[in-house]
């Protein structure tokens, strides 16, 4: 029997999540183009560390990848574009904080009738912390467990942004229906 | 009314179906009590509704794969080996189903079904020809599944609208014989499959990715459709639309 190398290895890990890839970095990075210059780049990282995935969940694998690639390349390539994740990881930002914020939530059927084109903007004001966990609970399917890997940060902290997150989404649909 | 903080990560939980069962049953007491809070639940279901439905357009041009395996090296031989470990896995799962038919393949979802929809698309562009029988007149198409199969697929003539029909062929999901139309549109070529379903008699559009391949799937009355290209998104929906509503004159 022979060995696989290292691109058969690759091929078996990372190719099979490559829309999954795409996916995640085109809604960090907001465009398709930059998105595959991400995707790219990312697929260099894992391709010189394929000996380093022991196995397990390679899809949360080559996201963490990807998500970190993006980051590196948004601070690199757009620097405006990245919010300080710092600044966002005070407690107090951290909190749901929904005191003075009597925003009412549009009606499900008004959300139903938002072009994608409108959708898309509204998750693409969000602060990356708060699209991320959105992105990866809503398009990726991921379980809290898994996004609290991918982010590396607790299960606490992943619930809270998602609940804000939403919350921000609905808001930002509420002013683009008005 | 604003939802307290608890009851708001409380509300997130349940959706996402992060709670235990005994809490997610007495927030569901709550909820059919309150409806302000399943007015709230209701905005969060809708907005994951419009996230996942905005997807479809976010597919990676074709060349990403290729380039990215350029500059690694790998051989396009590994990337078709392992397709073809898939293709081989799904033909052993069909086996081992044996008397495996429609109605349980729809039961069991249709991500299932779609990488041999996929897979059957896939051999036909690899083949000389993509049809069995090529002609652009439905006329012609339409009778020659006529002793073929057990049931009349919809052919419909889309050449008005930029869709030229090419022909047809048999193809095999699961272990039953299905409907293929070919269409052509520019460069590119989509296959419709039409196979009877024992289970639900319709369902709306849903889309799967496989292999770079886009994927669209509903049905209509007892007949589940299956829509495969490497168009764009949009296109290919736009095609379904008008192969939906579509007269076989």
């Amino acid at each position: 029997m022979d060995h696989p190398t290292d691109q058969t290895r690759f091929a078996e890990v990372f190719l099979p999540h490559l829309v999954d890839a795409y996916r995640l970095a085109r809604w960090l990075a907001g465009s398709g183009a930059d998105a595959e210059d991400i995707v790219q780049e990312a697929s260099l990282r894992a391709f010189k560390s394929i000996r380093s995935f022991a196995g397990g969940n390679a899809r949360s694998w080559v996201l963490t990848i990807v998500r970190n690639t993006s980051y590196t390349w948004l601070a690199k390539n757009r620097p405006r574009a990245v919010v300080l994740t710092e600044d966002l990881d005070q407690p107090t930002r951290e909190r749901v904080d929904l005191a003075g914020e009597e925003v009412p939530t549009p009606e499900a059927a008004l959300i139903a009738k938002m072009e994608a084109e409108e959708v898309r903007r509204a998750v693409a004001s969000l602060p990356p912390p708060f699209r991320e966990v959105l992105v990866l609970r809503e398009i990726h399917d991921l379980d809290y467990r898994t996004i609290a890997e991918i982010i590396q940060a607790p299960i606490g902290t992943v619930m809270s942004r998602l609940a804000r997150a939403r919350k921000l989404a609905l808001n930002a649909f509420q002013g683009s229906a008005s | 009314m604003s939802l307290s903080e608890q009851d708001e990560l409380l509300l997130n939980a349940y959706l996402d179906g992060e709670l235990g069962p005994i809490d997610a049953v007495s927030f569901e007491q709550r909820l059919a009590a309150d409806p302000v809070l399943a007015n709230e639940v209701e905005a969060r279901r809708a907005l994951r509704a419009s996230l996942r439905a905005g997807l479809a357009e976010d597919v990676p041009s074709a060349g990403l794969e290729r380039r990215i395996m350029a500059r690694l090296g790998v051989p396009m031989e590994v990337r078709t080996r392992s397709w073809r470990s898939l293709a081989a896995s799904l033909a052993i799962g069909a086996l081992l189903g044996g008397a495996m038919t429609f109605g349980v393949l729809n039961e069991q979802g249709r991500g299932d079904v779609a990488g041999e929809v996929v897979s059957a698309h896939v051999r036909a562009l690899m083949a000389p020809q993509p049809t069995d029988v090529q002609s652009s007149d439905r006329h012609t198409v339409k009778p020659w599944f006529a002793g073929k199969l057990a049931f009349a697929p919809k052919v419909v003539d889309l050449s008005a609208q930029g869709f030229q029909l090419v022909g047809a062929r048999i193809d095999v999901i699961g272990l039953d014989p299905v409907a293929s139309l070919v269409y052509s549109n520019g460069k590119h070529l989509i296959s419709v499959m039409e196979m009877p379903n024992a289970g639900t008699p319709t369902a709306p559009l849903e889309t799967h990715f496989e292999r770079g391949y886009l994927a669209l799937s509903w049905s209509e009355g007892a007949v589940t459709y299956w829509a495969v290209s490497d168009m764009a998104a949009g296109e290919l929906r736009t095609f379904v639309s008008l192969f939906q509503a579509g007269a076989e004159l």
